[in-house]
């Protein structure tokens, strides 16, 4: 009896890549960068292709922002080890804080955002600090329950605008300012993020993830290690959150969202844990699919739900890691 | 080998390919175990001993599922596994143990948050009826186990641990028992312990084992029969005599 098995090889154009041989021909470059350029190109131009649809254009705003947060989620639970569900605790801190600076003390646009996103971060921090040296679910336990503590005590003291939320923050002077803030900011957090967990520090990260006592026999700290990334996540989603109050010249309670925590880890498990990218593809396809669910009213939960099992039972990789796979290499049958 | 026509065989598996990706991890195995022997299976590392205990005992099937939902490697499971004349190579882990054979892994995998009476009762389950019976053997079998009834599997020492691996399994009321290096990071004196154990086991149970382990010495004795491993494929068996004669083997797994 013949029996074949399906065989997985590298291309030959993938191995030419790997090394200094990349810059040796076009064919060669184009193939390393135009995933890259596809996607940035397409990201920077999608302003004015939607010139037509005003309504849709709004939408890229808030599926950046997503996008963004979906970015410190995936680096935090892929790369870290830590899983956080709690990206409207990032969200809420850094939209309250941005109002803060840009209603109380009437600091201009461009230095309230800055500010909220690192003074933000440091906050999150502090508060997330005891979490840090434990492993296993507390760390998730706390930022799911952080942000209903703060929505509850500004309700309940009706501090920083009570229930109304604080109104009248500076809007951007132009919409295609709008736009392209945060699509460059979200280039540069996820090139930059990218870039970042291959060097040494992002090589310890993820040894934390993967076993932290071999990582402590090494003589690291892994708290001090665990707070740098916490840092680096907050801050991520800080600025999505001082962004979006700006975006909506208004912070209230909904910055601390539920929404805020779960389409992020939705559009991860989507587009592939680990890849990044795959988190902001992720979002790319859920932030316009709830926009298009939102005629459908209630049902629009169920047909969220029944999209995002259907991927987890068939396709759990995420799509990232299929095309990737099938970018890189190639199948053939071949007898036993 | 002559077989003795009283023995009946037990397990046969034919033509073993199993792949990694593109790596080949077992090239055309072909073992059979008779009725209430030991059979030992020896290699070094990446030899391809404990791929033989997961395609044995289907933890390879889960692996390769687990590995195809992650998007991660494809791994290629050729050839025949028949027990007791029962074509099993399609069937699930949970079903193999259903139907007698028990893997006791690598590494020892006890439950580390539970007692040792509560590992034991869960490594039981498919015998629940011969619980008591058979925690009196297992006891009786490792009596240093006996003193720890209460304590956490994980603050158990490596070769209590070990022992209770080995007690675990038994407690399922294994037909064939496949024991995946149970003398790992073992000091002599316990290795010594696991060894009668094991041989124990056969004696008094009837039950058909195979033992993997790099060194062959200290389990040489109590083999019926043995295979070597290299680079995944089988380059020897024999009994432990023929084994023994071989120059080539005698230096590589013996020591000698």
């Amino acid at each position: 009896m013949e029996q074949l098995r399906r065989e997985r090889l590298d291309r030959s154009l993938k191995v030419r890549t790997e090394g200094i041989y990349a810059i040796s021909a076009f064919e060669e470059i184009l193939y390393l960068l135009g995933p890259r350029l596809l996607f940035i190109v397409g990201i920077l131009i999608l302003p004015f292709i939607l010139e037509a649809a005003p309504y849709w254009k709004r939408v890229i705003n808030i599926m950046c922002a997503y996008a963004i947060i979906a970015i410190s989620f995936d680096f935090l639970s892929n790369f870290v080890g830590l899983v956080c569900l709690g990206g409207a605790l990032f969200t809420g801190i850094g939209g309250y804080f941005t109002a803060i600076y840009n209603h109380y003390f009437s600091f201009p646009m461009y230095l309230s955002i800055p500010l909220a996103a690192v003074s933000g971060a440091l906050f999150c921090t502090v508060v997330l600090l005891p979490a840090l040296p434990l492993r296993g679910v507390y760390f998730a336990i706390v930022t799911l329950m952080y942000p209903l503590l703060f929505s509850r005590i500004i309700e309940a003291l009706n501090i920083l605008g009570g229930t109304n939320g604080i109104s009248g923050i500076q809007s951007f002077p132009n919409p295609y300012i709008e736009h392209y803030t945060v699509i460059l900011i979200l280039l540069f957090f996820l090139f930059g993020l990218r870039r970042f967990v291959n060097e040494d520090i992002g090589l310890v990260f993820r040894g934390v993830k993967d076993n932290d006592q071999a990582v402590k026999a090494s003589g690291i700290n892994v708290t001090t290690i665990k707070i740098y990334a916490v840092f680096i996540a907050s801050l991520m989603g800080c600025f999505s959150g001082a962004y979006i109050a700006h975006l909506y010249m208004w912070a209230g309670l909904s910055l601390f969202a539920l929404d805020f925590s779960i389409i992020p880890i939705a559009s991860t498990v989507i587009g592939g844990g680990g890849t990044l990218i795959g988190a902001v593809i992720g979002s790319f396809i859920l932030v316009p699919l709830s926009e298009i669910l939102r005629e459908a009213g209630t049902l629009r939960i169920v047909i969220y739900c029944v999209v995002l099992t259907l991927f987890i039972v068939f396709k759990s990789e995420g799509l990232m890691i299929y095309l990737q796979r099938k970018y890189h290499q190639f199948e053939r049958w071949v007898k036993v | 080998m002559e077989v003795k026509e009283s023995n009946r065989r037990v397990l046969e598996a034919k033509e073993l390919m199993v792949f990694y990706e593109n790596m080949l991890a077992l090239n055309n195995v072909t073992l059979h175990c008779e009725e209430e022997s030991i059979l030992g299976v020896f290699g070094s590392n990446s030899a391809g001993k404990s791929t033989l205990m997961y395609t044995l005992s289907g933890i390879i099937l889960d692996i390769k599922y687990k590995e195809e939902m992650k998007g991660g490697e494809r791994i290629s499971v050729f050839g025949k596994i028949t027990f007791e004349g029962k074509d099993i190579t399609s069937l699930k882990p949970h079903e193999r143990a259903r139907l007698g054979i028990i893997l006791c892994p690598e590494r020892r995998r006890i439950f580390p948050e539970s007692s040792v009476l509560e590992n034991l009762f869960i490594g039981s389950y498919l015998a629940r009826k011969e619980r008591e019976e058979n925690l009196e053997y297992v006891l009786n079998l490792f009596p240093r186990l006996k003193d720890h009834l209460k304590r956490q599997g994980g603050f158990l020492s490596g070769g209590e641990q070990q022992m209770l691996a080995i007690g675990r399994a038994l407690m399922a009321n294994p037909k064939m028992l496949l024991l995946d290096e149970p003398l790992l990071g073992l000091s002599p004196a316990y290795q010594e312990i696991v060894i009668t154990g094991i041989k124990q086991i056969r004696d008094t149970r009837k039950i058909t084992i195979i033992v993997t382990e790099q060194y062959a010495r200290p389990v040489l004795p109590i083999i019926d029969y043995g295979y070597i491993l290299e680079n995944g494929s089988s380059v020897l068996s024999g009994t432990k005599e023929e084994l023994l004669d071989n120059p080539d083997v005698k230096s590589a797994y013996f020591g000698v």
